[in-house]
């Protein structure tokens, strides 16, 4: 009678999915989503997909986890509460001044961004620590009481507060905190060293202001969607997916909201990594490409990989996420011809409306269009016949662009294609190459839209040979919440040097933090033998300012142990830059604790393989476009729900499914797995 | 496949090029990476006071990252050229390194900026070029009369010959730094984002074939000349000028700059007759450094996404007279020649404002304020030479007001992190924050200045300042008013300065303020709510509030 379910709530759909204890089955729901209150798609979607299940109630669930947008939606349309903030003196402006840069090197109307707190709203306040920790100058409490009322009558929902150096010394930024609860109880309150204790105090203020503002909207958000599951019948605790990948209750999450921001596209993440290491691909490139941009990261080994920060619209945030990588490149970019006389993709969008010319709005090509132009894409229907296309009109879109050019709709369609895989793979290099990892070792997980339209051409593009497509790559992410780990991370930065026969010194500062952490398993009721901790340092040569992980997998108690994670170091730092160091005195900068509540493991239905031939998949055969030298060619288009395990397909072919297309460019060789997915083998040919 | 196209060069359609554009713009941004976070210094690795770029094996520049400083396109402007000048092609191999920094025989612009390039043999024949080029903040408490008294002038050399490390050119290298265990990793960043260049560039040659990857470095030329070409085309043709007075703590009296810009169809003109003769002082430019401030300028104005190549420099032309402070020649001391150059760049934007009113700025902060401290740091027992440039105000634009605080022009550097500063250095940041009031008022404000103020807490520290705008004020565009000149206020009791230096003792306070930026359209103009937050924010005084209202009153 156990279910548990995965909510992941996207731009156009909300994606509902149960594991079903009992009987191993795994059921999918698609719903709209409603973008002005998230919470009815999600309660709609889960009793539909309870009442297609059958015969089961929301008490019958005992685990609920979800992934969400809104705190990335809040921040990108800037609809945070009124935030006030309290700095050190002489540092108010920093919000604005940030590192000092302007936005674009070369684009003088270019804009920075609008810091979340007004001028007006920034009060600073008579404290000084040193770089050593030591305090120069004690806080000035009548001023801090003055700023204080001031933001109070001013309105402010809530309050951050960074000093200098307060991951060194947090009593002064505590004691502003206790003030402002005693003066003002009903506004949020964000401290500097408590949201991330960490140095660069530009980084840190942006991220605690951020936290600030967005915190209110995700605290309501949740408690709100908690009150109502509650209402329903939902007795188990809800969890909700972080930037960095695990999941954690609800009210965790509503102390720490700026975690959150990545956790809508970090689930899909998540999902494919978990589909991807069942089905015996531990090792995998993500791209999920959806109608404006496309994000891209790396799992190694089942494990997404981990950076400590980025930036959303010029305001970095610094917090443990998955090393998303977002480009300006989706299905409904548009394609135009430049002063110089080259074709170029995007960032330019046809939106939603518009939309693709096939859409029946527009004028100029969408990545759509040429797909519908080359007939990759059905050009009559998509969405299982809920939109109808017009291809004559993606044609003359074409056309319109490939006249300058000299050629034909269909090479100008192609040239597109090529463009934006270009674009894409850029991209890719930027999470692989760039960190260290060649692509080639990895397989290429398209999902989103448009993902499985353009693997293949990419996957030739970075020279991976392996792509694999989920069965449903839309509801991935929501399956994959059901098999997600619960994790929180610890940090403090505390610039240590290392010495070799002083091993203990890396340890004490360890043990501080897995105390932490053995609380939270507590407060978390996690079960002894499920608790597992991961312990990193962010290492560099004393002089240097970047930091690479090592990670420690054991205590460091001696000094052969300590000798072991130098080492480690060393041949990292060479393996990213090409040279050592071996006298260099080596720094640890943060010690960082991982720790990780095994989740409940999902057996997923394996299908017996049956035999080759899919021609009980079949649907129509139509002629579609590859390449200039064969031109248009007869091409078999297959319905993935008929598809069994054991099929084989040999390309040129489409398989067509309600929300996504795949591609076998001539050469390619796909067989369906035993967990439905479609396993590419790329062709030799390019 | 898809080879029908219309081409112009080798035979290429116009998607290979694009896609090969693409990856060799990757190289450099993965070059540029990579110095950064190998490098030890904090201007490379926080300031990112850094270039990477890759040439053909003319030494024609096709890529460089655009995350570096406009100011450094000059400086690697002229480097493979003059290894090619210096030596033979039998001199040149496989897996050797250069170094060089001297304006004057080639390398940067000045000399703390160390330029290390590296021939790219592709089964063994020449293929390209790349270079890094970092400024290495080490040569503090010098003299800048000439240019023998900044810092050590390397001219273009073998620092690896055939993957052998020239050793003794590198200690005596290392023996005229202050620094020198930064200076030798900083280099050592500088090779390691050389190695990336090579083996990405011969990953790519391997994929596409040497001849394509050729072309389509031909073509990516071409292609950014047709693009300026056509985009100048739409400027109106005429004869544009302007003139402006430049100071300098280093200098007594005020230079009068001047430009003459002709712009004629698809080509652009620049004439700098009339500027005064190179001076005895830092701000001198060489060709470099003015053909960068020009092709900034040019870039930014007509379409700032062409890419920065060399098809960019072919239809503009430049002319300035030999041994003018614009094209000076040795022995002029250059270090503070960014001063000049951010000038150069006002002078155009002035001098076309006419012409394409929606594109140019008003005048930003006219200085690359640069501030420099070094000597004994006692209590980490080394010496140290720290520099920092100061941003300022953004010239307001035709729809929008100027950027507040920010780095302007020639020069894009981060700021250090005071928690990163304060940890290497005996100096403590007081205050760092913009100055309330200090853009020019105008229908849209001129963005304001930066004060930052600086405690020192050792004896016997040199201090220079070289910035500009302290004798007159960022000009305003069609009616807009002057941004607030720069200033910079010791505490009492410490050696005052003196052309631009002093000694400082412990407990000294050096207030550094930078110039605001000039606004543009009259006041009147200006929308009521934006006076209003602006008074909110104390970004204008109540005096200047009521100015504004004064102006709208008198204008209905």
């Amino acid at each position: 009678m156990r279910l548990r379910i995965g909510v992941d709530t996207g731009g156009t759909f909300t994606d509902v999915c149960a594991f079903d204890e009992t009987t191993g089955a795994v059921h999918v729901r698609k719903v709209s989503s409603t973008p002005d209150d998230p919470g009815r798609a999600i309660l709609a979607g889960v009793s539909e997909l309870l009442s297609q299940v059958g015969d089961r109630s929301i008490t019958d669930v005992e685990y609920f986890a979800h992934g969400t947008t809104v705190g990335t939606n809040a921040l990108l349309t800037h609809s945070g509460v009124t935030t006030g903030l309290i700095t050190t003196r002489g540092f108010k402006d920093l919000l604005e001044l940030g590192r000092g840069r302007r936005p674009h090197m070369y684009n003088p109307q270019a804009d920075k961004p609008v810091p979340f707190v007004p001028r007006e709203l920034r009060y600073e306040v008579t404290e000084r620590v040193r770089h050593t920790g030591d305090i120069e100058t004690e806080l000035n409490e009548q001023e801090t009481r003055d700023a204080v009322r001031a933001l109070g009558e001013q309105g402010v929902e809530s309050i951050a507060v960074c000093f200098l150096y307060s991951f060194l010394a947090p009593q002064h930024e505590r004691r502003v905190a206790e003030i402002i609860r005693e003066m003002l109880p009903d506004v949020h309150v964000s401290l500097s060293s408590e949201i991330l204790p960490e140095f660069r105090e530009y980084e840190r203020l942006s991220t605690v202001v951020t936290n600030a503002y967005v915190g209110p909207v995700i605290f309501r958000y949740l408690s709100r969607l908690r009150e109502r599951l509650a209402e329903d019948g939902l007795s188990a605790t809800p969890h909700v997916t972080q930037s960095n990948g695990g999941v954690i209750p609800f009210a965790t999450a509503e102390e720490m909201p700026v975690r959150l921001v990545l956790s809508g596209p970090s689930t899909g993440v998540v999902g494919a990594a978990q589909i991807c290491a069942a089905a015996g691909h531990p090792d995998i490139i993500t791209f999920d490409m959806g109608g404006t941009s496309s994000d891209v990261s790396l799992v190694q080994n089942g494990e997404p990989k981990i950076t400590s920060g980025m930036e959303l619209e010029g305001r970095p945030i610094r917090s443990p996420m998955l090393d998303i990588h977002t480009v300006g490149a989706g299905g409904g970019s548009l394609g135009w011809i430049d002063s110089g006389g080259h074709l170029r993709v995007g960032p330019q969008s046809a939106g939603a409306y518009p939309g693709p010319a096939c859409y029946g709005h527009g004028t100029e090509p969408a990545v759509t269009d040429a797909n519908v132009v080359l007939r990759f894409l059905n050009p009559e229907y998509l969405l299982n016949g809920q939109m109808k296309i017009d291809r004559e009109a993606s044609v003359a879109a074409l056309r319109a662009i490939g006249a300058p050019l000299e050629i034909e709709p269909e090479e100008a369609a192609l040239g597109m294609l090529r463009v934006v895989t270009a674009n894409m793979a850029r991209a890719i290099r930027v999470i692989s190459v760039q960190r260290g990892y060649d692509p080639r070792d990895y397989a290429l997980v398209p999902f989103g839209g448009a993902g499985p339209l353009h693997a293949s051409r990419l996957a030739r593009e970075l020279g991976i040979d392996t792509v694999v497509i989920p069965e449903i790559p839309g509801a991935q992410s929501a399956l994959g919440l059901l098999m997600t780990d619960v994790k929180a991370d610890f940090m403090q930065s505390k610039i240590t040097r290392v010495h070799r026969d002083k091993p203990e010194i890396v340890d004490t500062a360890f043990s501080e933090l897995e105390q932490q952490a053995a609380d939270w398993f507590d407060e978390e009721n996690i079960d002894c033998n499920d608790r597992q901790i991961v312990r990193r340092l962010d290492m560099r040569y004393a002089g240097q300012n970047f930091e690479l992980p090592i990670e420690v997998p054991t205590k460091i108690t001696d000094a052969e142990a300590l000798a072991t994670i130098i080492d480690q170091f060393h041949v990292a730092h060479e393996r990213m830059y090409g040279y050592r160091l071996e006298n260099s005195v080596l720094e640890v900068v943060t010690f960082r604790i991982q720790a990780v509540g095994a989740s409940a493991t999902i057996e997923l239905t394996r299908s017996e393989m049956t035999d080759a031939d899919p021609a009980a998949a079949l649907d129509s055969v139509r002629d579609a476009y590859f390449d200039a030298e064969t031109g248009y060619r007869e091409c078999p288009v297959y319905r993935r729900d008929g598809l069994n395990a054991g099929n084989r397909i040999s390309g040129p072919a489409v398989i067509e499914q309600m929300d996504t297309t795949t591609v076998l460019l001539p050469g390619d060789e796909c067989v369906v797995d035993a967990l439905g997915n479609l396993v590419i083998t790329i062709g030799d040919d390019s | 496949m898809n080879t029908t196209a219309v081409t112009k060069t080798g035979g290429l359609d116009p998607v290979t090029v694009e896609v090969i554009g693409a990856a060799m713009s990757t190289i450099v941004e993965e070059m540029s990476e990579t110095l950064v976070k190998a490098a030890f210094s904090p201007n490379i690795k926080e300031r990112r006071d850094c270039t990477a770029s890759l040439f053909d094996a003319a030494g024609q520049a096709v890529a460089q990252d655009e995350g570096g400083s406009p100011l450094h396109l000059g400086s690697l402007m002229g480097i493979v050229t003059s290894i090619r000048s210096r030596f033979a092609d039998d001199q040149i191999h496989e897996g050797d390194v250069f170094i060089g920094n001297d304006p004057y025989t080639g390398g940067g612009s000045h000399l703390p900026d160390i330029v290390l390039a590296t021939p790219i043999f592709v089964d063994g024949t020449l293929a390209a070029w790349a270079a890094t080029l970092a400024h290495h903040a080490d040569f503090g408490d010098r003299g800048h009369a000439h240019i023998f008294q900044e810092a050590i002038r390397i001219p273009p050399l073998h620092l690896v010959r055939e993957g052998v490390a020239q050793e003794e050119l590198l200690q005596l290298i290392l023996l005229n730094c202050q620094v020198p265990e930064e200076r030798e990793a900083d280099l050592r960043a500088q090779e390691a984002a050389l190695r990336v260049a090579v083996t990405r560039f011969g990953e790519l040659c391997q994929r596409y074939g040497t001849a394509t990857i050729t072309s389509a470095c031909d073509e990516l030329l071409d292609y950014t000349e047709r693009r300026t070409r056509a985009a100048i085309t739409d400027f109106p043709d005429g004869e544009y000028q302007f003139e402006d007075l430049f100071d300098c703590p280093e200098l007594d009296d005020e230079l009068t700059l001047k430009i003459r810009i002709v712009i004629a169809g698809d080509e652009m003109h620049f004439d700098f007759a009339g500027n005064p003769p190179q001076v005895r002082a830092s701000i001198n430019v060489v060709w470099t450094g003015l053909y960068a401030s020009v092709y900034y300028a040019v870039k930014t104005l007509i379409d700032p996404d062409i890419d920065p190549n060399a098809g960019l420099y072919r239809p503009i032309h430049i002319e300035a007279p030999r041994g003018s402070v614009v094209n000076c020649e040795a022995p002029a001391a250059v270090n503070g020649r960014s001063e000049t150059c951010q000038r150069i760049v006002d002078l155009i934007m002035g001098a076309l404002a006419d012409a394409v009113p929606t594109r140019v700025t008003a005048a930003s902060n006219g200085a690359n304020t640069g501030v420099h401290f070094s000597g004994r740091d006692q209590e980490r027992s080394r010496d140290f030479v720290y520099l920092e440039t100061i941003g300022g105000g953004s010239g307001a634009r035709s729809s929008k007001d100027g950027l507040d605080g920010v780095q302007v022009h020639m020069t894009n550097t981060s700021n250090l992190p005071v928690e990163s500063l304060e940890t290497e250095y005996p100096l403590m940041v007081e205050a760092y924050e913009l100055i309330d009031d200090s853009g020019g008022v105008g229908e849209f404000r001129g963005g304001l200045g930066i004060r930052r103020r600086v405690r020192v807490e050792a004896d016997d520290i040199h201090f220079w300042l070289d910035t500009s705008r302290q004798k007159s004020q960022p000009w305003g565009l069609f009616g807009g008013g002057s941004g607030a000149s720069a200033a910079c206020v010791l505490s009492e009791g410490a050696q005052p300065i003196d052309h631009g230096y002093s000694v400082l003792k412990s407990g000294d306070v050096v207030s550094i303020e930078t110039a605001g930026a000039g606004g543009y359209g009259e006041p009147c103009g200006r929308d009521e709510t934006a006076v209003e937050q602006d008074l909110r924010d104390a970004k204008i005084s109540a005096d200047t509030a009521s100015e504004y209202v004064k102006s709208q009153g008198s204008e209905k």
